[in-house]
């Protein structure tokens, strides 16, 4: 058995000079598999997560945003200013000392900043240098700028989503920002630490957001590349089940009054019929439904033909269930379906992810006890750990620049006074 | 030594269905010898649309080539007791597993994966299931849209006053593969540091959960839950608009990201169809825009005429222009604008053939048939040391048999046509 505690990145030291999400993100991975994470952050630019909601309710300042909080566990925060003079010397100090470099700043910062690939070989031939720019650091259109609400509609998703009768307004987040791109570039990187333990040798890293999310489309850019063929957004239908859909049950109650008054939510099921077999299993549900003996309906191809009065027929008679209930019975029928659900559901209500222990509480010095997403894969042997909650704004300055980066006190100190560190 | 790609010596055997697919795509792209494991009909998920030529066959689904290029392939029955002893002695030779079978499945079928795994315990095995291994809904059936609809995704997508919507492109798979792919080299790296293989599991619930955004987030901290909004809530500058020939998206006036309104006035102004926008009510308005403008109701009322009249202007402004104009000028101006592409749009782009990211290769169609030549999506990344390659297309049903169970793991080849014959390979 491996000696307790061990993970398989202990050991490893990533500057991370990431900011928002797609980098934080893949940061965060790293970190809960063992890794020492270091963010860079300065009050100069100061991270926007930092800053926007949720925050803690009647508390402000930098400390007490969730958006920031959740993608950051386990890390150190130094804060250190890239433009003051001598800025530029601390970054490469810890880079030398670092395995991995990690960055979604934009070609022009890295380059201003002077932390291009060749300038931190320069400190430390070996390093992993991880860059996210949106599209890349070449081509026409390498400085265009973005985050997931741009890349969601130039990637093909947000003409790919939602209703076809209606205008694309993507997929209500920013989607690519959150398992996409950072889960892309913790790929990467571990690919290039195992070829770095066997050679020595370490290397660059270019992660084009664009191209990571276009390379999730294949069989919708295969379809045009090889069959001409410019597909459209088909709502919640699929190209070869049918039913497949989200259908409207019962109203039910809120489990706390809603910011507009409201004390009852939409409830919303999804459902999916891979066969006739499972069309079967679905009637067996719906007993003395109408739509049941309705022969149109009885093969694949029938319902695929008439699919629209298909759904009429199955979200009249899916009004009248409760949501959860009916999820239960089709599953245990053998069908696949599954509550829409919303946060209250994902955080209260979902007994299995409860058991599993999926979300973890954290006591955070400022905001409390509160919600993180536990790691995004479960290592048997080695498991993902939080190993404590967001840091503070710069609460690690000093211990990294002492401990890590080697300053005495007194340097740290004139550093300070230089606007350097803070 | 010399390696040329960052997993080379890496064998991992691929039993999964779609939705582990991408998995196993990542690892073969970066080096990795990813063998299919097939029952002898194919992997049942050869026969998803699209097709080459909208021929539907077991050999020529467009989807099956993507996610399966650089792969090779077996057959075996692991139903009957002389496949699954073949398939223990494949498994003596592999890094890693991928399966996607229901928990408890395999088992059902007779494969002691237990004793496969105490026989080599340097291995990786990978599940990647609907809702993980344990727990009350471990043994449910679960689609794409199933999982976007548990992992709290459906409900932040789509009009309110249409239904919840799912995101294209199987994002329910695509974010497993990821995290499976994550978690198997996290695990491969302790192997191969200490011999000790374990068990990766991936839920596709849990994987995609992390796609909420704030959502949970806020649940915890201030008890209500996001709804999708669509188009309610819209900022003159925000949103979907269309053009001449589509849509695009424009995320202007969002404090601290890209270049303000008065750029995008200035851009209406250079062109001649600013019309009342260059008063300077319009420049003082968007100047003093901030985060809590958007927030403060009485302030967004008293501004409603500007902000109406501004929305009017733009909308023309946009609707004059071709999506790509909007996107490219727009963008030059450091404005925040993304095209509304589709898959035509995204194969035709110049910045993409610039960057040569498209792979060609030669695709086989079945035994007896031309392969064709294939322009696939590029990877997702670029390493400079040891460079993604898709080295060849998707295989045949059962293309390696030969050359993995005679020359590789060694079963004579007399024995192979007995196993052949009594349909377990």
């Amino acid at each position: 058995m491996s000696d307790a505690g061990a993970r398989p990145l202990d050991g490893v030291r990533v500057a991370d000079f990431s900011w928002f999400g797609a980098g934080p993100i893949a940061g965060r991975t790293l970190a809960d598999f063992g890794a020492e994470v270091i963010r860079i952050e300065s009050e100069a630019r100061v991270d926007g997560l930092r800053l926007t909601q949720p925050q803690k309710p009647g508390m402000s300042g930098y400390n007490v945003g969730a958006y920031f909080n959740n993608y950051n566990a386990g890390k150190a925060s130094l804060l250190l200013n890239m433009g003051a003079e001598g800025g530029r010397e601390v970054a490469l100090r810890l880079i030398e000392r670092s395995d991995v470099f990690l960055s979604n700043l934009t070609p022009r910062v890295i380059e201003r900043w002077g932390l291009t690939y060749e300038e931190l070989c320069e400190v430390n031939p070996a390093i992993i240098a991880a860059y996210q720019p949106m599209q890349g650091t070449f081509g026409p259109h390498r400085d265009f700028l973005g985050f997931g609400a741009v890349l969601t509609p130039v990637t093909g998703i947000s003409h790919l989503s939602g209703e076809p009768d209606r205008r694309p307004v993507g997929v209500g987040t920013n989607y690519p920002d959150y398992a996409v791109n950072p889960g892309h570039t913790v790929i990467a990187i571990l690919a290039a630490l195992r070829h770095r333990r066997r050679t020595g040798e370490g290397q660059r890293i270019e992660l084009a957001q664009l191209e990571s999310v276009a390379a999730t489309m294949g069989p919708s850019l295969l379809d045009y590349t090889a069959n001409g063929r410019n597909p459209l957004r088909k709502g919640n239908r699929s190209s070869w089940m049918a039913p497949h859909g989200i259908y409207r049950c019962r109203d039910g109650a809120r489990g706390a009054v809603h910011p507009d008054g409201s004390t009852v939510r939409e409830r919303w099921i999804a459902v999916a019929v891979r066969s006739d077999v499972e069309w079967s299993a679905f009637c067996e549900v719906a007993g003395d439904a109408l739509f049941t003996q309705d022969e149109r309906f009885a093969t694949l191809l029938g319902r695929r033909e008439y699919e629209d009065a298909l759904n009429q027929a199955i979200g009249a008679w899916a009004a009248d269930w409760e949501a959860t209930e009916l999820v239960e019975a089709l599953q245990a029928a053998g069908v696949a379906a599954g509550v829409v659900q919303d946060a209250e559901d994902v955080c209260e209500h979902d007994r299995h992810l409860r058991q599993r222990g999926f979300y973890e509480y954290l006591d955070h010095p400022e905001t409390g006890v509160s919600l993180y997403d536990g790691p995004i894969v479960k290592l048997h042997a080695t498991p993902g750990e939080l190993v404590a909650p967001a840091p503070l704004f710069g609460e690690h300055t000093y211990a990294v620049a002492t401990e890590i980066l080697g300053y005495s006190a007194e340097e740290v100190a004139e550093l300070t006074a230089a606007g350097v560190l803070a | 030594m010399t390696t040329s790609m960052a997993l080379d010596g890496v064998r991992v055997l691929d039993l999964s269905s779609e939705m582990g697919w991408y998995a196993g795509k990542l690892l073969a792209d970066l080096g990795a010898d990813v063998i299919k494991v097939e029952p002898p009909g194919g992997d049942p998920g050869r026969g998803l649309p699209p097709f080459w030529a909208d021929q539907a066959g077991r050999e020529t689904s467009l989807r099956f080539w993507y996610f399966n290029a650089n792969k090779r392939s077996v057959t075996v029955d692991l139903t009957q007791h002389d496949g699954r002893h073949l398939f223990g002695r494949l498994v003596d030779t592999a890094d890693i597993v991928i399966e996607s079978f229901r928990p408890g499945e395999l088992e059902a079928l007779g494969v002691d994966v237990g004793a496969l795994r105490e026989r080599r315990p340097a291995l990786v095995w990978a599940s990647i299931s609907g809702f993980g291994l344990d727990g009350p809904h471990a043994g449910w059936e679960v689609t794409d849209i199933v999982a976007q609809a548990v992992a709290g995704i459906a409900v932040l997508a789509g009009y309110p006053d249409g239904s919840p919507q799912r995101i294209a492109g199987n994002a329910a798979y695509v974010v497993a593969g990821i995290s499976a792919a994550q978690g198997a080299l996290l695990a491969l790296l302790h192997a191969e540091a200490t011999g000790e293989g374990q068990l990766v599991e991936t839920s596709l619930q849990e994987a995609l959960s992390i796609c909420q955004e704030t959502s949970h987030l806020g649940w915890d901290f201030q008890r209500w839950s996001r709804e999708r909004i669509g188009e309610q809530h819209r900022m003159p500058g925000i949103g979907t608009y269309e053009t001449r020939d589509g849509y695009i998206y424009s995320a202007v006036g969002i404090p601290g990201f890209g270049a303000p309104w008065t750029e995008l006035i200035a851009w209406m102004a250079d062109e001649g169809q600013a019309e009342d926008l260059t008063e300077p009510q319009f420049a003082e308005t968007f100047a003093a825009f901030d985060m809590r403008t958007l927030g403060d109701p009485e302030r967004l009322a008293a501004l409603a005429p500007t902000l109406a009249r501004a929305q009017e202007v733009l909308t023309e402004f946009y609707a004059g222009k071709s999506s790509m104009e909007v996107y490219e000028q727009g963008q030059a101006r450091r404005l925040l604008i993304g095209m509304v592409a589709s898959p035509a749009d995204i194969a035709d782009s110049h910045h993409l053939a610039a960057r040569e990211w498209w792979v060609e290769l030669e695709q086989s169609r079945g035994l007896g048939a031309e392969p064709v030549p294939l322009r696939m999506p590029g990877p997702p990344y670029r390493l400079s040391a040891t460079p993604v390659a898709v080295r060849g297309g998707a295989p045949r049903i059962g293309e390696h048999n030969r050359e993995v169970w005679v020359d590789e793991v060694g079963v004579p080849f007399e024995d192979l046509s007995v196993y052949a014959g009594e349909g377990a390979i």
